[in-house]
């Protein structure tokens, strides 16, 4: 429903709340002429979220010139929201695609969000967006009513305006002009049903398609402002140290250089980056250092020290599953299998390494960068610098990606930091071994799995830990009776954090390798192993579509080649990948991957195959060969030429079969379609050449 | 420092600037062409390539004095005002990137690729990109897009 349908921006942005009179009037320079509507919507029941249904606000622009423009919190990193959310728009508007502008992470002028993750944006942003834009449509059409004297029920926006029969139209940029009109509640405004949709569901081409083939799209590293400073950090030698001293009397003889020290943070500032550099060079730091432990023992180290797990923890992911009586199923059952598996740490590698401009006024402070979290990041930079968090504005550029690996406010706070007594913008870019080295990488865990069956095939006692990785998809998405699964918080030795789908990655290699173990001992078919225990329509489905589009059964491992499978389902997606490989003594050579894919409406095909395509490339990774590797004291392949990424080269021909169920809500994609890559590709290299690896990455088991 | 000329996307322009230093920090900062994207400094992963005299290079690890009278041409200098390059047509059409960070690098990689080799097989197209690198994983996307434009170049 509108809050508040009238006024000058800087009646409303001063009721936003935020930065300074001249913070206040950039930002509502972004808006252009118009009005800008608040709503507080409250979504649907039924969809996925942890508490009750919150209320959450969304606020939309109507410009002189008609466009329409969305302000999120979300942000752009290629999952494509700039393209779903303008489609979501568009189809509740009544209007077309180009008329739907987005402003996006600038936390001055958007809704608050959340981070952008948990592959939230669907399932949850949408929704909101949807129903803000349903209600303006509705609003548009009361205020025709008003005016024609007519009843609002006989009234229709099309094509973004509504058509009196006597000649009359009347469009949302009217409403401009009637700001007397004022605040309404409008509840449930309908929302057009999927059975409906014209602009959702196409595979509408991404909107700054055009932007990034000219190289023309800027990302928050291009971003250059006039008179800025350039900042450089002193970087420790090691992973964990202390500053204890240092000397930097030759940079600060240096005209124009600025010495920086805050703790442990010690930078320079300087007029250009050479100057910058040049200065840090000439600084004498000592610095304490503290051993990270010996890798060699690292998974018994993460058990040792892990902790019960927190049976009260609920939320999305419970860090405790029971059903039924595991030891009672797993002693009463024929058979019995146990085996352990290990996931290495491995690095997000966003292409884009961080960068942010920071700029002080008074104690009113902007930063742009590139986070995938602009409140979250906001509150943490006024934590550090104990302000209230309106006296912070971060303003976020599309980022060239983060796979969960950029929540935290890092770069973002050195740079701030750096500018505090400038009097100038200050730029701080990260190198690239800075962002293996100083960022927060994909924990590394050790999973334990137990299980009993009976010689049919299937499955009654399943017991499940999880040292250090996380909780989810701990839930097993077959049909089993007697369920123990946990997740046993540890300390690890490396900064850890997001990564995509979280530990789901790791949970569902140890699983689905289990299960394969558990067919191979039954000289069961890995699929028909599959479908004895699972109940779940959905993704006996997807598993079904996918081995009919690969032939499975048709064709047999031999010679060098084998055939895997896996599936999962998690975060409302339903996943079953298979895979063909070739194997040559330590080489593996991927051939060709099918995957089939449910998550459940889908608002826009193209991009959803190109994240389900990304996401098991980017999983090939994990699997075969991305390992973050560290001695006692720091990292020791930090860098691109140390530490292998997917290539062209390791791309398999992949085969993406969508199940678009319209009659389900949308869930999101960026992330479990990685979850099933590792298991699927282990699942292969059993079958062709009868070894079984339990860790990942995999091709170090061949290596000697 | 010494002075050095540089002809980039044809305009020529006078750099002052030590001889060593990479031509994608000039690109970057003197001339404000920033597709040219900076991702590990080291010409491991192709997101800074440009072209200097009709050859790919890696622009973060290619000094300045080595430009000499040869032209440089990045990604803002393929599409004529109206109209894009065929092959940022291809990448377009075949929505051939997520993020976009390694886009320009991947194009002005492929432009290269198809000079040489005008109707390349997968494998080559795969091998011939190896040296670029999509986080993203967009792989498939590419070699689709890079055969499209090779198909729409043989029609012309
Ligand atoms: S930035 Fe030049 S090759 Fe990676
Ligand atoms: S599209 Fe993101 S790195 Fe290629």
């Amino acid at each position: 429903m509108p809050e508040e349908a009238g006024g000058g921006y800087e009646h409303q942005l001063q009721r936003l709340e935020f930065g300074d009179d001249i913070t206040r009037r950039e930002a509502a320079k972004r808006l252009q002429a118009g009005i800008l509507f608040l709503f507080t919507v409250r979504i649907g029941e039924g969809q996925e979220t942890t508490n009750p249904m919150p209320l959450l606000s969304s606020r939309l622009h109507v410009g002189e010139d008609g466009a329409i423009t969305v302000l999120t919190g979300k942000i752009e990193c290629g999952q494509g929201i700039r393209t779903t959310l303008t489609q979501a728009a568009a189809e509740e508007l009544h209007i077309a695609p180009a008329r739907v502008r987005l402003i996006i992470g600038d936390t001055a002028l958007v809704p608050d969000d959340g981070g952008t993750w948990g592959s939230l944006t669907t399932p949850q942003t949408v929704p909101v967006i949807r129903q803000a834009c349903a209600s303006l449509r509705e609003y548009l059409c009361r205020y025709a009513a008003q005016q024609w004297k007519m009843d609002a029920g006989e009234i229709h926006v099309s094509n973004g305006r509504i058509r009196h029969t006597d000649g009359r139209t009347l469009s949302y940029r009217n409403l401009i002009d009637n700001k007397a009109f004022g605040a309404a509640s409008i509840a449930g405004a309908r929302l057009m049903p999927a059975s409906e949709w014209a602009v959702c569901g196409t595979p509408m081409p991404a909107v700054h398609g055009p932007a990034i083939v000219r190289g023309a799209l800027k990302y928050s590293s291009d971003l250059q402002f006039d008179g800025m400073l350039h900042g450089y950090v002193i970087r420790p030698p090691n992973y964990r140290c202390r500053l204890l001293s240092y000397d930097a009397s030759k940079a600060a003889r240096i005209p124009g250089v600025k010495i920086v020290r805050q703790d442990d943070f010690l930078g320079v500032v300087a007029p250009n980056e050479q100057a910058a550099a040049a200065a840090a060079h000439t600084i004498e730091a000592h610095w304490s250092n503290e051993q990270l432990g010996n890798p060699d023992t690292l998974f018994s180290d993460l058990k040792r020290n892990s902790k019960p797990p927190d049976a009260k923890a609920g939320g999305r992911y419970p860090a405790l599953i029971e059903a039924g009586s595991v030891d009672q199923g797993i002693s009463r059952a024929a058979h019995r299998h146990k085996a352990s598996y290990q996931i290495w740490y491995i690095a997000h590698v966003p292409l884009e390494a961080r960068a942010a401009i920071a700029e002080w006024r008074g104690d009113w402070l902007t930063v742009h960068c590139g986070t995938q979290a602009p409140f979250p990041v906001r509150d943490e930079i006024a934590k550090a610098f104990q302000l209230p968090p309106e006296h912070v504005r971060v303003v976020v550029s599309d980022t060239g990606s983060g796979y969960g690996g950029k929540h935290n406010s890092e770069c973002e706070l050195e740079a701030a930091r750096l500018a505090r007594n400038a009097g100038k913008p200050v730029r701080l870019a990260w190198s690239r071994e800075d962002e293996f080295e100083r960022s927060y990488c994909r924990p590394a865990a050790l999973m334990e799995v137990e299980s009993g069956f009976d010689s049919e095939g299937k499955v009654h006692a399943w017991d499940f830990h999880n040292y250090n990785g996380g909780a989810a998809s701990l839930t097993p998405p077959y049909r089993i009776g007697n369920v123990r699964a946990a997740y046993h918080a540890s300390i690890s030795p490396l900064r850890q954090g997001s990564y995509r789908s979280l530990a789901a990655v790791g949970n569902t290699f140890a699983r689905e390798s289990h299960m394969d173990e558990i067919a191979a001992e039954l000289k069961l078919d890995p699929l028909e192993f599959r479908l004895r225990n699972i109940e779940e329509r959905r993704l006996r489905t997807v598993l079904e579509r996918a081995a009919e589009r690969f032939g499975w059964g048709r064709v047999r491992s031999g010679n060098g080649v084998g055939y895997g499978l896996a599936c999962n389902l998690e975060k409302g997606g339903h996943l079953a990948l298979l895979t063909e490989l070739e194997m040559d003594g330590a080489q593996v050579r991927l051939r060709r991957m099918v995957a089939a894919f449910d998550a459940g409406a889908i608002l826009n095909p193209d991009i959803l195959s190109n994240q389900v395509e990304g996401a098991i490339v980017q999983g090939i990774g994990g699997a075969l060969f991305e390992q973050l590797k560290f001695d006692s004291n720091r990292i020791t392949n930090g860098r691109l030429s140390e530490y292998r990424v997917p290539r062209f080269t390791d791309t398999p021909e992949i085969d993406v079969i969508l199940v678009d169920r319209r009659d389900m809500p949308s869930a999101g994609a960026g992330e479990s379609p990685i979850t099933a890559t590792a298991p699927s590709i282990a699942s292969a290299i059993y079958a062709a050449s009868g070894k079984r690896i339990r860790q990942l990455p995999m091709l170090p088991a061949f290596e000697n | 420092m010494p002075d050095l000329k540089l002809t980039v996307n044809g305009i020529e322009a006078t750099v002052l600037a030590d001889p060593s230093t990479s031509l994608l920090s000039v690109l970057r900062k003197h001339f404000h062409l920033t597709g040219a994207k900076y991702a590990c400094g080291e010409g491991q992963c192709g997101a800074c390539t440009v072209m200097v005299g009709g050859e790919a290079v890696r622009s973060c690890v290619f000094p300045i004095h080595n430009v000499g009278q040869k032209y440089v041409e990045t990604i803002e200098g393929l599409a004529n005002s109206a109209h894009l390059h065929p092959i940022q047509q291809a990448f377009l059409d075949a929505s051939a990137f997520q993020c976009g960070f390694c886009t320009p690098g991947m194009i002005m990689a492929s432009v290269a690729l198809l000079d040489r080799n005008p109707a390349p097989s997968v494998e080559e197209i795969r091998a011939g990109l190896a040296g670029n690198v999509c986080r993203c994983g967009t792989y498939s996307r590419i070699v689709k897009a890079v055969q499209s434009a090779a198909k729409a170049g043989r029609n012309a």
